[in-house]
């Protein structure tokens, strides 16, 4: 039976405690949500606020380089998507829903497709070059690239 | 699912047949991680083949997946005088105020799309679910600036002019009457032509989007000679054009927009009238003498309205100012020829209180002629509130009054042909519609 010393146990619990501790840190601090962006997409560090909001009404539908853009979704009950829609659509999830009834019932769009979750935004984004999501700020990213709000 | 089932089962055995040279096989995948469509269809189409026919190319899912949203809006109207829309509002109330709608869109590309709605309803003497296409379009969005769509397109007109017909896409039940007259959605929710449209940006200055469209608007001929009153009767009605455009304005104002609208069209009616009138009219020498009593009337007409809207997270408030210059032209001159001006506005407050609570209230006005503003018959004043109850995300229920001062914008031909002078200056419109939409 392989044995430790007590200065090694010792070590392994504050090793442990300090991880807990740094994940509930981490968690605590981590931002609302992440913008994310296939990593095919050209060198965009950031996006302008106002450019993100169309991209997510689809009123803008290329990137810079032409490329289309597609958007999408957490579901509506999501606290993720609540604060997303309040600072960068700067309206409620209800008042965006709204927006979206009279888009589809006047044939001018349809929403963009809501994924059930953060894996499923990553795993979407990851698939498709011109696609943008958001997901929670400690949600795994893989190699999806974050782009910063300007 | 399994409609499209046997599509995929059709497909597959199509793709079989034209693929013995490439030994092609077209899996389906049904919720496949990453490939998500809209409407909850996860499908995914693979093809191994090395020469790929334009079948194969075509993903399941691209042939399969369409976006589908339905309504259906039963309402009940009750007047305390003067039948208002239909007939007896005002007589233990009227369910005549119901409609039904589907529509179906796909994305065939990034940039190219179609969509048509299957649309019917009841309002009093109008419509008996008699169902009609409210749009059919194919729509190519080239760049965020320039877009093109052909088909029946909705108007542009004013805010809300295209969610006219669809409860669940506003928060009143009449929406101000003054502007969006629910008697004008024949003629002024869509037209068949062109239009072209598009976002321009103007960094710190905001966004302008643009839409200009031309065309005319098909109607249904009057199978039978209608009376309209009692001297003439109408034998057909035609909208020979329609033209106008629309900019909206999205200000460095979060949540704050403008817009402005400019619609030009013809109403083109052939009239009867009726023998004892043309007779008084041959004895008057205005026309003559073996005159049919038909006679063409001719209505061009110019709308705007410039709209301010502004929303900050849960509050909305919306306004909007119009005027309509309508000339008629008669030949051969049995009726004198006018030039009217209407002027028409409203302003509008709503509040999402809670999830499932939004209440609304405006304040709409009609003057029918502006150089006519006395009288309860030339103006309309329409004080309405509303509750919207939002139960669940397909299910809402609306109760909406209206205090009315004025009769411009009550029918005659509901309330015994009376003059709209005589009619009851103060009164009351209370609404209740459900509906069920997806």
């Amino acid at each position: 039976v392989p044995r430790i010393s007590t200065s090694a146990a010792t070590a392994l619990f504050f090793a442990g405690v300090l991880g807990v501790v740094s994940s509930l840190f981490a968690a605590e601090h981590a931002p609302a949500f992440v913008v994310i962006v296939n990593p095919q997409m050209p060198q965009l560090s950031g996006l302008d606020r106002r450019f993100l909001a169309n991209a997510f009404l689809k009123k803008a539908k290329e990137w810079p380089d032409g490329e289309a853009i597609h958007p999408v979704d957490l579901p509506q009950t999501s606290s993720t998507r609540e604060r997303f829609s309040e600072e960068v659509l700067h309206r409620s999830t209800r008042a965006v829903k709204a927006y979206w009834q009279q888009q589809i019932f006047s044939g001018r769009d349809v929403p963009p497709p809501e994924l059930e979750s953060d894996e499923a935004v990553v795993a979407y984004v990851l698939a498709h070059r011109g696609a943008i999501g958001y997901v929670s700020g400690v949600a795994t990213l893989k190699n999806a690239r974050v782009m910063r709000i300007e | 699912v399994s409609f499209y089932a046997a599509w995929e089962c059709l497909l597959c055995v199509f793709a079989a047949q034209t693929s013995s040279t490439s030994s092609t096989a077209i899996q389906a995948d049904y919720g496949s991680e990453g490939r998500s469509e809209q409407g909850g269809l996860e499908q995914t189409a693979r093809s191994s083949s090395s020469t790929k026919s334009l079948l194969e190319r075509l993903e399941i899912s691209d042939l399969l997946s369409f976006e589908v949203h339905a309504f259906v809006s039963p309402g009940y109207i009750k007047t305390t005088s003067n039948n208002y829309l239909a007939p007896n509002t005002s007589n233990g109330g009227s369910p005549e105020f119901s409609e039904i709608g589907i529509n179906v869109t796909r994305s065939l590309t990034d940039e190219l799309r179609f969509g048509l709605e299957l649309y019917a309803r009841v309002l009093g003497t109008t419509g008996s679910f008699d169902a009609r296409f409210t749009w059919f379009f194919l729509d190519y969005h080239w760049r965020d600036w320039l877009g093109f769509r052909a088909g029946r397109v909705k108007l542009p007109f004013g805010l809300y002019n295209e969610v006219t017909n669809t409860d669940a896409a506003h928060t009143p039940v009449l929406l101000p009457q003054s502007i969006y007259d629910i008697h004008n959605r024949e003629f002024l929710l869509a037209q068949t032509g062109a239009e072209l449209y598009g976002l321009i940006r103007f960094g710190v200055v905001g966004d302008l989007e643009y839409r200009g469209y031309a065309g005319s608007i098909l109607l249904t001929a009057p199978s039978t000679v209608f009376p309209i009153g009692p001297t003439v009767s109408l034998v057909s009605f035609n909208v020979p054009y329609i033209a106008g455009g629309r900019i909206v304005w999205n200000t460095p104002v979060d949540g704050l927009r403008g817009a402005f609208s400019l619609q030009t069209l013809r109403f083109d009616s052939k009239l009867q009238l009726a023998p004892a009138m043309l007779a008084m009219d041959e004895a008057r020498g205005i026309v003559p003498a073996g005159f049919s009593g038909l006679f063409s009337y001719r209505v061009p007409a110019v709308l705007w309205v410039g709209s301010i809207e502004y929303t900050w997270h849960d509050l909305m408030f919306a306004a909007e100012y119009s005027r309509w210059y309508l000339r008629t032209q008669v030949s051969p001159a049995v009726l004198p020829e006018t030039f009217t001006i209407q002027e028409r506005l409203y302003g509008m407050v709503s509040y999402q209180l809670t999830h499932w609570l939004q209440p609304c209230i405006y304040y709409s006005l009609f003057y029918p002629d502006t150089t006519l503003r006395t009288g309860p018959a030339a103006y309309q004043h329409d004080l309405s509130i509303t509750l919207r109850f939002d139960i669940n995300a397909y299910w809402l229920f609306k109760m909406e009054a209206h205090y009315m001062h004025g009769t411009a914008s009550v029918e005659s031909s509901l309330n015994g042909n009376e003059p709209l002078s005589m009619l009851t200056s103060n009164w009351v419109v209370l609404l209740a519609k459900t509906t069920l939409y997806f």
